[in-house]
């Protein structure tokens, strides 16, 4: 692998235009004779079996699979033995027939719009709701999911009392007396409640009741993951916590210093496609709605920004006090290097749109930095008009969990009652958690798993997942979203306000009734309540919630600015640099850890899966000769941890970038011993960076898993790049030795309809979502780490990185790759048993009962799009697992080939439909693939190239359509859109107006 | 030294190969046999069931339609096995102190369903729809036999890959006007030939090229 001794050189290459101009990785820039021979293998693990085994070796093999063989042939039973019927049938249920429900999906508390798809009373599959004013059909990779959550067989499944198995009733006897006597002494002093983000309104009333009733409680929110950051910065800048918002569609430009536009959280689903329905009109309207990115470290956010900026924080905080004192007519301080040239253009960029520009940073930025951005705002007049702000959607009444360890500490909590949080594993090394909850006599804990707070903790409570539960919370609109069960359910778990209640009031509520209780209007009738409910349960959330534009004040202005310290010294064998702690891309703050589809889900820019890495800067990895995968120790404070490195291009010089959520220590579940612990080291006054740590080498490696280079094509101008407005290229047929092939989309396979897909790679931020929805549709296993590491993988769908430019500050692209559908299908030919095929409408087929498993198909692909079942991933999945699968689409069994099939299920649905509708034609936008509905920027459109009128025609026809690898003349189905860039063909920072 | 083999000793060994040698030519042919046997396919067996019903009885002599009980089978994949509570709409009345029928009240006073022996079953990989078949011209009775006729109900087919392709590939022998769907003892009527190519026009069929794509059923 790649390593800090080559950077110069790699470097060298790229700079001097001799290395390739997209790249996915260190080692493909370097094309060493053993990437080469990585390449070549395909399957690494193939390669290696083939190997030449003796005369011996291939005798007892051939015996073993002859015995094997006799084995599969024996009939098992498949649990299909009886037929069992309702009692009494409910309405709307037909046995094996699709029922969707309007929910929502949670991100740290916040809401996205979803529908649940249910068969046979299983909750299958999350689509977006197309209706939520919110989320308007787009999911993210957190919505897709939660549905193997539901299913996880490690969560937690009844109350434990000192780790015995106990019951709700003794629950509830032991905490009558115990809570009365709370409420006697002093109104409840001592009592301490943790729970997570509260963005519920029913909740954050039954909270607000529970304070009444024992005012002397107290309230901490624990949020590893929060958006405290946003609301310091707005109380520096404004004196109150507010939301900031924007209208895309109103600017001319965005300018991000430490944004999370795009980036994975609550805003996600909605700021995204606000982002990509912004830039869609811009682009018809023949200009180039811009993104100018500056941040320490890389992210979705900067991979689709048309200016991307790799700086310090230090360097960030610099830009922006000069673009403010630029805004206020002054002059810069910094005037020369990149910075400032990027910091001009910005400027320029800006100050062309004064009022129709936003500048914004995101949660992970410094309070300070986010003031800034409130004044810059302001000084351009943009405030109120793109950028505009509402009061906070979480709750703003509790207290930092800092209060809740001081209380603990000094022995002042008498009560600690932890709900839906896991302070133990994700609280700030430096508050010394676990060490003061040993202090607190009772201590209640309620989750979805036996997680690391429970095992400190008397009482254990199991959660109702949000599949199976009633409630509400709003999304970052403050639109009020309702969570309705989909399913009866599968264990003994309760909701949170349902063990507030059994905490609290005389007679226990139940979800529904709570929901109920809160909605209902004084002196509405009740059954008129609950008619409104329901119809409200009917769309998923209760319209015009959404929260009005508050009006703001001149921004208070900056303090002075405090002296700059003396730079540290950098002397002895560990090197001082800046951390940054991120969420995990994934896993997210580690709450979702145990989701083996979010483990196995590639990192969107390290593309790394089963575990978190330790990005350090290609500059800083030559400085201290760090190779990929090298253990580094990082230490500040008398804190520590060690990780392996990762070598992130684009990361800031000095800025080492850890991940959180990994490194759980609690035992038997998915995520124990994968990873290391960021929280160990974070601090709680500065939780999003520490400016000083140090870095030393241990000596020892662990190569992350990576499938940057899996599946990589050969071939040249793979990703393209397209001035806004350029003209056409003519296309000319390239010369070929073959006769001329039929023309037309329909000439080859003439049949009704010409299935086809456009993938445009302007609007793919990169994040994931289809990836996950594809898995969930398609029943793809999860393979676990080591397979991944042999090319075993079987997404159908991956999304491609690759980096165009130099090492230090290159332009980021993301393509998604599926199967290309080729009319002139290479696989074909290489099947000895017509496994794969054609049908009429253009879908190449795989048939998986004739595969007999050769490869050879894979070998032909030019995509390297096919999968293969080296071993019988989905036979030994838990019962309750196998509830999750799709039962449209078959379960592949071992030593068979598989791919994308256009969800061939889905078209067969809607060519049944129009069959049985007399035999209509099958209306545009019937089929939505699953890629395609969970996809947050609509980059992704599918359809019949035949019919004129349908969208996917019209963006086939489009001037920036490509076919990947065309000069193969495969004639792919699948095309894409070349990603737009203001000037000339190049991408980057070059190509500004 | 006594000699070892005695003089019949080869014709022993030789009768022995022989046999050997049959054994291995009969093997296919007893396999075959016994794969098509309804040992294997499970065709003309009426398992034992919670209930003895009669289809014969309900749906022969009685003449209750085949959707009063099996709801979807006009526009769901699936025909739909009766709640309990389709039972009751009768028996709660007729025949409601009889011990055969024990068990379905006591499903319905338990709360708890029948479990049916399952009769009719493709493999996991093969996709089925009733609706648009039964809506486009193919009868109950083309691949659940007359079940007016059976006392207890069994498999009348063997559902091979045969079975569907000898339809799927000349729809036109099989295909049945609107109003005999339903009619269990249907049989191709001599001017088939005749009125199939015309019917398969009347309901938009595919030729057998489209129907035997591997998507149309395998998914």
């Amino acid at each position: 692998m790649t390593g800090g001794h080559e950077i110069g050189d790699l470097r060298a290459r790229l700079a001097a235009g001799d290395g390739p101009a997209f790249w996915r990785s260190l080692d493909a820039v370097a094309d060493s004779p053993a990437f080469r021979a990585f390449l070549e293998a395909e399957y690494p693990a193939a390669a290696r079996l083939a190997a030449a085994p003796d005369r011996r070796g291939f005798l007892r093999a051939m015996a073993a699979s002859l015995a094997m063989s006799g084995l599969a042939a024996c009939g098992q039973p498949d649990g299909r033995t009886e037929e069992v019927p309702y009692v009494r049938q409910p309405e709307r249920i037909v046995p094996g027939t699709a029922l969707s429900y309007a929910s929502a999906a949670l991100v740290d508390g916040f809401a996205n719009g979803v529908l649940v798809t249910t068969r046979n009373g299983r909750p299958l599959k999350i689509e977006g709701n197309p209706a939520h004013p919110w989320s308007r059909g787009g999911t993210d990779v957190f919505a897709q999911a939660s549905v193997l959550g539901l299913y996880d067989p490690f969560r937690l499944q009844a109350p434990h009392y000192l780790g015995r198995p106990s019951a709700w009733q003794a629950f509830r006897a032991a905490m009558t007396g115990r809570f009365a006597a709370l409420r006697a002494t002093d109104g409840g002093r001592g009592l301490h409640l943790v729970t997570g983000p509260v963005t519920s309104p029913s909740l954050a009333a039954q909270i607000a009741a529970m304070r009444r009733d024992f005012p002397a409680m107290r309230w901490h929110v624990a949020a590893p993951a929060g958006r405290e950051a946003l609301y310091e910065g707005a109380r520096e800048a404004y004196g109150r916590p507010l939301e900031t918002r924007w209208r895309l569609g109103e600017a001319r430009t965005i300018v991000s210093l430490d944004g999370d536009l795009l980036d994975a959280g609550p805003g996600q689903v909605g700021q995204s496609r606000d982002w990509i329905e912004a830039r869609r009109a811009a682009a018809a309207a023949g200009r180039l709605l811009s993104l100018h990115h500056a941040g320490p470290t890389p992210s979705l956010t900067g991979a689709k920004a048309d200016a991307p900026l790799a700086v310090g924080s230090d360097a960030l905080a610099q830009i922006a006090r000069d673009l403010l004192a630029e805004a206020g007519g002054g002059t810069a301080e910094v005037r020369d290097g990149p910075v400032a040239a990027w910091r001009r253009r910005a400027f320029a960029a800006l100050n062309g749109a004064r009022g129709a520009g936003v500048v914004l940073a995101g949660a992970h930025a410094a309070p300070a930095l986010l003031a800034q951005v409130h004044r810059l705002n302001a000084a351009l007049g943009n405030t109120g008009r793109c950028v505009f702000h509402t009061a906070p959607v979480p709750a703003q009444e509790a207290e930092p969990l800092a209060a809740l360890v001081e209380a603990m500490a000094r022995g002042a909590a008498r009560a600690v009652v932890m709900l839906d949080v896991n302070p133990v594993y994700d609280a700030p090394g430096d508050l010394g958690f676990t060490e003061a909850l040993a202090r607190v006599p009772l201590k209640i804990h309620a989750g979805l798993y036996r997680d690391e707070t429970a095992a400190h903790c008397d009482w254990t409570l199991p959660l109702a997942h949000p599949l199976e539960s009633w409630g509400d919370a709003r999304a970052l609109d403050g639109t009020v979203t309702l969570i309705q069960p989909t399913v009866a359910p599968l264990y003994d778990g309760r909701t949170v306000p349902e063990i507030l209640s059994i905490l609290t009031d005389a007679e226990a509520r139940d979800g529904r009734g709570l929901l109920d209780a809160h909605w209902r209007r004084p002196g509405e009738d009740e059954a008129a309540a609950r008619a409104r409910l329901e119809e409200a349960l009917r769309a998923g959330f209760l319209p015009g919630t959404a929260l009005p534009e508050e009006s703001v004040a001149a921004p208070a202005p900056a303090a002075a600015r405090p002296a700059a310290g003396a730079p540290a010294p950098s002397s002895g064998p560990a090197r001082r640099v800046e951390v940054l702690f991120r969420p995990d891309p994934t896993i997210w703050d580690g709450s979702l850890s145990d989701l083996a589809w979010l483990q196995e889900l590639p990192k969107p820019l390290t593309k790394v899966v089963w575990g978190n890495v330790v990005a350090v800067s290609p500059r800083l990895a030559e400085r201290e000769e760090l190779e990929q995968g090298d253990v580094v120790t990082l230490e500040a404070g008398g804190r520590r941890l060690e990780g392996p490195v990762w070598i992130l291009p684009g990361q800031a010089d000095d800025a080492v970038t850890v991940t959180l959520g990994y490194g759980r220590r609690a035992p038997g579940l998915l995520a124990d011993g994968l990873g290391y612990d960021a929280y160990g080291l974070r601090a709680a006054a500065s939780p999003w960076r520490l400016a000083d740590a140090t870095l030393a080498r241990t000596g020892r490696r662990q190569p992350p898993v990576t499938t940057q280079d899996h599946g990589t094509m050969e071939g040249h101008d793979l990703v393209r790049v397209r001035a806004l407005g350029a003209p056409a290229a003519p296309s000319a047929p390239l010369p070929s030795l073959y006769p001329p092939a039929p023309a037309s989309a329909e000439g080859r396979h003439g049949g009704e309809r010409a299935w086809g897909m456009v993938i445009d790679l302007d609007a793919c931020i990169g994040c994931n979502a289809c990836v996950t929805a594809c898995q969930s549709e398609n029943n793809i296993p999860v393979v676990g780490r080591e397979e991944v590491a042999r090319g075993r993988w079987l997404h159908w769908l991956r999304i491609d990185r690759y980096y165009e430019g130099g090492l230090d500050q290159p332009a980021t692209h993301f393509m998604p790759v599926p199967c290309m559908h080729c009319e002139q299908a290479p696989c074909e030919v290489g099947c000895p048993v017509e496994a794969t095929l054609h049908d009429r409408e253009g879908l190449n087929l795989m048939v998986y009962n004739r595969c007999v498993g050769t490869r050879a198909c894979s070998s032909y692909c030019p995509y390297k799009v096919r999968r293969f079942n080296y071993l019988d991933y989905a036979g030994d999945m838990a019962p309750v697992q196998q509830q999750q699968r799709n039962p449209e689409v078959t379960v592949r069994a071992r030593g068979v080939m598989e791919k994308c099939t256009y969800c061939v299920q889905r078209i067969a649905a809607a060519r049944i439909d129009a069959t049985k509708a007399d035999h209509a034609p099958i209306p545009d936008g019937a089929v939505e693939t699953a890629c395609q509905g969970a996809c947050p920027t609509r980059a992704i459109t599918f359809g019949d190239l035949r019919d004129p009128a349908s969208q996917v025609a019209a963006a086939a026809a489009d001037p920036r359509n490509y076919a990947l690898l065309g000069a193969l003349n495969t004639r792919p189905r699948t095309t894409y859109l070349a990603r737009l860039a203001a000037g000339g063909t190049g991408a980057g920072p070059e190509g500004e107006p | 030294m006594r000699q070892l083999f005695a003089p019949g000793a080869d014709a022993l060994f030789r009768l022995a190969l022989l046999t050997a040698a049959a054994c291995l030519a009969a093997l296919p042919v007893v396999g075959a046999g016994l794969m098509r046997s309804s040992y294997v396919t499970g065709v003309g067996v009426a398992p034992a069931q919670p209930v003895p019903f009669s289809h014969k009885h309900h749906s022969g002599e009685l003449a209750i339609d085949c959707r009063y009980c099996h709801t979807s089978v006009e526009t769901q994949a699936t025909a739909g096995i009766p709640p309990t509570h389709t039972c009751m709409t009768c028996h709660g009345q007729i025949w409601s102190g009889s011990d055969m029928l024990a068990p379905v009240r006591a499903s319905y006073a338990r709360d708890e369903p029948l479990h049916w022996t399952r009769l009719n079953k493709l493999p996991g990989y093969v996709y089925y729809n009733h609706a648009v078949h039964v809506q486009n011209g193919i009868g109950c009775s083309t691949c659940h036999g007359n079940v007016t006729e059976m006392q207890l109900t069994y498999r009348a087919n063997a559902f091979e890959m045969s079975f569907c392709l000898d339809c799927h590939r000349n729809p036109e022998k099989y295909v049945r006007p609107k109003d005999e769907i339903l009619t269990m003892t249907w049989s191709p009527p001599a001017n088939q030939a005749e009125i199939g190519p015309e019917l398969v026009r009347q309901y938009h069929i595919r030729g057998g090229e489209r129907l035997t794509e591997c998507a149309i059923c395998h998914r």
